[in-house]
């Protein structure tokens, strides 16, 4: 017998109780954490941020400095929704503009 | 203000009016935490919605990370004011150190910019005619301040 803490077992000719948008997407599409441009942090202190948060290489921290800086936007990670929440959390805390959503 | 690097360690120098003006920003911002009100732009750059397309996942991220974001921004603020030096002087910053620091240069610089309204095309100059010429004079002092600290930090 499952414990109370398993999921629920679907069996033929029963539907599952609707569950919330965010539950119900696509498990399969990964989520993405987002950073988007703003006119008050600087180039070097971003590159910085990557480099330090991510362990990024100084090339690779740049280049996604760069899009941010001329595209607007760039993925900065990928994983888990919680992971994603996480990542975006300690953004906020470096005072980036960050957010999460999953993948198109 | 001048920022150098020694055996792995970053060294902020100030004028005495520099260490005034960074106590005075510094209170100011551990104030403004605790009494923004929630449409507050500063605010609002400071703790960012999370999900742009999905308020209610927005709303409950906010609940989870704010104040505790808010409880760091402040200790990390205090520990940088304990470290002004009254008067002229020299901040002598580990890796730690340099990086709190930089966090909260940062956090100085998102809540004057935005109050400012700063956009990347502001002419550097500034109109001595503009209410807010000191403001904007303090602006590109924090950010030359904080610019020569990271490049400090990067060097390593």
């Amino acid at each position: 017998m499952p414990g109370t803490l398993s999921p629920p077992q679907k069996t033929a000719g029963e539907t599952l109780p609707a569950v919330d948008a965010a539950t119900s997407a696509e498990p399969d599409r990964p989520w993405i954490t987002i950073v988007w441009n703003d006119p008050i942090n600087l180039m070097s202190y971003v590159t910085h941020v990557f480099m330090t948060v991510f362990g990024y290489a100084k090339p690779k921290a740049e280049k996604l400095m760069l899009d941010v800086h001329h595209r607007g936007r760039a993925v900065v990670s990928s994983g888990t929704r919680e992971r994603m929440e996480l990542d975006v959390n300690t953004l906020h805390g470096y005072g980036l503009w960050a957010t999460l959503q999953q993948q198109d | 203000m001048r920022v150098t690097r020694r055996r792995g360690h970053a060294r902020i120098r100030l004028e005495s009016v520099e260490s005034g003006l960074l106590a005075t920003l510094l209170d100011d911002l551990d104030g403004a935490l605790q009494t923004l009100p929630d449409d507050d732009p500063v605010r609002q750059r400071l703790f960012p919605v999370a999900y742009r397309d999905d308020d209610e996942a927005a709303e409950e991220f906010r609940s989870l990370t704010e104040e505790s974001l808010r409880e760091t921004r402040a200790e990390r603020l205090g520990e940088c004011r304990a470290e002004l030096p009254s008067g002229e002087g020299d901040i002598d910053l580990d890796d730690g150190a340099a990086q709190r620091w930089l966090t909260v240069l940062t956090d100085l610089r998102l809540a004057v910019g935005t109050r400012l309204n700063v956009t990347e095309d502001d002419d550097p100059t500034i109109d001595p005619e503009d209410p807010d010429a000191q403001l904007r004079a303090i602006y590109q002092w924090l950010t030359a301040l904080q610019d020569s600290l990271v490049h400090a930090v990067m060097r390593g």
